[in-house]
């Protein structure tokens, strides 16, 4: 499959502190890729090298093939959409003169306007000076900045976190219609069921190095303890290890109609960053 | 990349919808026009009176104007969103740049028509000394609002300099201090109002050509150095 992003041996160091050491990995076309961390780990810089705000100390980064580290050539970014908390909005004019302003500067049809707002649903709010707005009105209308034009790989920097439960479903049902159509999704997040129900893949940073990389099926299988909860008529809720002596057990359990239900214990994708780092997400 | 002037009128019409909405912007245009009204029934000769506004405009009205827009784009942070757009940088400076000239235009020939004086041919040199005066302002104003992290930061660091800019010429003489006078003698303003006082009197570009020169020279210097800043501090 395609790589949209290619990252090899990417190191920044700011003075003598090294933000990024040497990490490695690839986004595919059409994936959405969560990269999670905590804060200060990595994940900002990273993102900021992506879409060339910061030179890298040292390694490669290639960009819908190109090399962006070689080139003095910007046009990919037209390409992109960038979401990050530091995604600013002009709070004197209203939300259609600051979707305007990048409509006409992405050479984007005013129409389009419309379209975006519909899909962060503040289609009803559009003449309303942006001042006005809450915390998560502006940060739907720096995503539909975002996807005015349309862009094949949006970077989304903690996309949904000040917004309501009611909001953050539709954004999600917005960026998996935007996914089905081919848009490429780097996804920076710290809500741990956000990125087990969007994310095709997920890399952990932690202190400028990933810890790990793959589905979040797979990891959760790959750190699994592989225990069993099972809960019966008399004994209640009991842990049971899949060995001999385990299976066994649970055997003797639905042979008596004693078995009231049974789960695999799969840890979460915090539990795994957990884990993998001696320290939470936040 | 190209300059496009549709990403140029965007730019600059964005600014329009956003400068008549800032209460600043307004104030800074309308004190030059009160002084000058004010100043003019205190009888003042048509040389010094036109001086006020147009210092007034070059320091406050386009320079601090600008600084603070710029400075209010990287605080808000969105000039790193403009920058990641298509438009590029010299489309953007010159977009932000556009209304601010124009209001400080705008704002100096009505003072011009409030003093009145009688125009010659001469002040043709004057208004080109002018112009050139306020795009090294514009370029000073961008370069501080660049140096800034915040609007108040602006205010802080930047009106000092600007304030040099504008009461230099006028208070350094009464200092009676050799070593500030031969500083503010090397400044645009004083030159500016060297100018001004010169064509008033009805001499020609002969008197002027050594203060044409040297806003000349400044402005000349200011623009890369405005490039060079804008490279390196564009990025909040």
């Amino acid at each position: 499959m395609e790589n949209i992003i290619e990252v090899k041996q990417l190191m920044k160091s700011f003075g003598s502190k090294t933000a990024l050491k040497h990490i490695e990995f690839n986004v595919r076309k059409g994936e959405i890729f969560g990269f999670l961390g905590p804060s200060g780990s990595g994940k900002t810089t990273t993102i900021k090298i992506l879409t060339s705000q910061l030179t890298l100390s040292a390694g490669e980064v290639h960009v819908f093939g190109k090399d962006i580290t070689r080139t003095k050539d910007f046009s990919h970014l037209n390409r992109i959409g960038i979401l990050t908390d530091n995604s600013g909005l002009y709070e004197r004019l209203s939300v259609y003169d600051n979707l305007e302003l990048f409509c006409k500067l992405y050479d984007v049809p005013l129409k389009r306007i419309d379209e975006v707002l519909g899909e962060v649903n503040l289609l009803q709010d559009k003449k309303a000076l942006v001042k006005q707005l809450s915390k998560g009105m502006r940060q739907r209308v720096t995503l539909a900045r975002a996807l005015l034009h349309k862009p094949d790989l949006l970077f989304l920097d903690e996309p949904t976190s000040a917004l309501d439960p009611k909001n953050t479903l539709h954004i999600h049902d917005s960026l998996r219609k935007l996914n089905a159509a081919g848009t490429t999704i780097f996804l920076t997040t710290h809500d741990m069921s956000e990125a087990e129900q969007l994310c095709d893949r997920i890399a952990f940073i932690h202190e400028g190095e990933i810890s790990a990389l793959d589905t979040p099926q797979n990891l959760r299988l790959m750190y699994s303890d592989h225990s069993i909860t099972v809960v019966t008529e008399h004994n209640g809720k009991e842990i049971i290890v899949q060995d001999a002596a385990g299976i066994e057990k649970i055997n003797e359990y639905m042979v008596n109609g004693q078995l009231q239900s049974i789960h695999s214990n799969e840890p979460t994708l915090g539990d795994i960053f957990v884990k993998l780092t001696g320290g939470n997400l936040q | 990349m190209t300059f496009s002037m549709r990403r140029f009128q965007a730019i600059v019409q964005k600014e329009w919808k956003d400068a008549i909405k800032n209460p600043q912007v307004l104030l800074m245009a309308a004190m030059p026009i009160m002084f000058t009204l004010l100043f003019q029934r205190m009888g003042m000769e048509a040389g010094i009176l036109l001086s006020m506004p147009i210092l007034f405009v070059l320091s406050m009205t386009a320079a601090f104007v600008q600084a603070s827009m710029v400075s209010e784009e990287k605080e808000k942070h969105t000039l790193r969103v403009l920058m990641l757009s298509p438009a590029s940088a010299i489309e953007i400076l010159f977009g932000k740049s556009f209304i601010t000239m124009l209001i400080s235009i705008v704002v100096v020939a009505i003072s011009v028509v409030v003093v009145g004086p009688t125009l010659t041919m001469d002040y043709l040199w004057l208004v080109l000394m002018f112009l050139l005066a306020l795009i090294m302002f514009i370029a000073i104003g961008t370069i501080i609002g660049l140096i800034s992290r915040t609007v108040q930061e602006t205010s802080i660091s930047g009106l000092p300099v600007l304030l040099i800019f504008m009461v230099g010429p006028m208070f350094a003489p009464m200092l009676k201090n050799e070593f500030l006078e031969t500083i503010v003698s090397y400044l645009p303003t004083d030159h500016l109002i060297h100018a001004l006082t010169e064509i008033t009197k009805g001499n020609g570009f002969s008197a002027i050509q050594g203060d044409f020169l040297n806003i000349l020279i400044w402005t000349a210097l200011s623009i890369p150095a405005c490039l060079i800043i804008y490279r390196k501090r564009r990025f909040d």
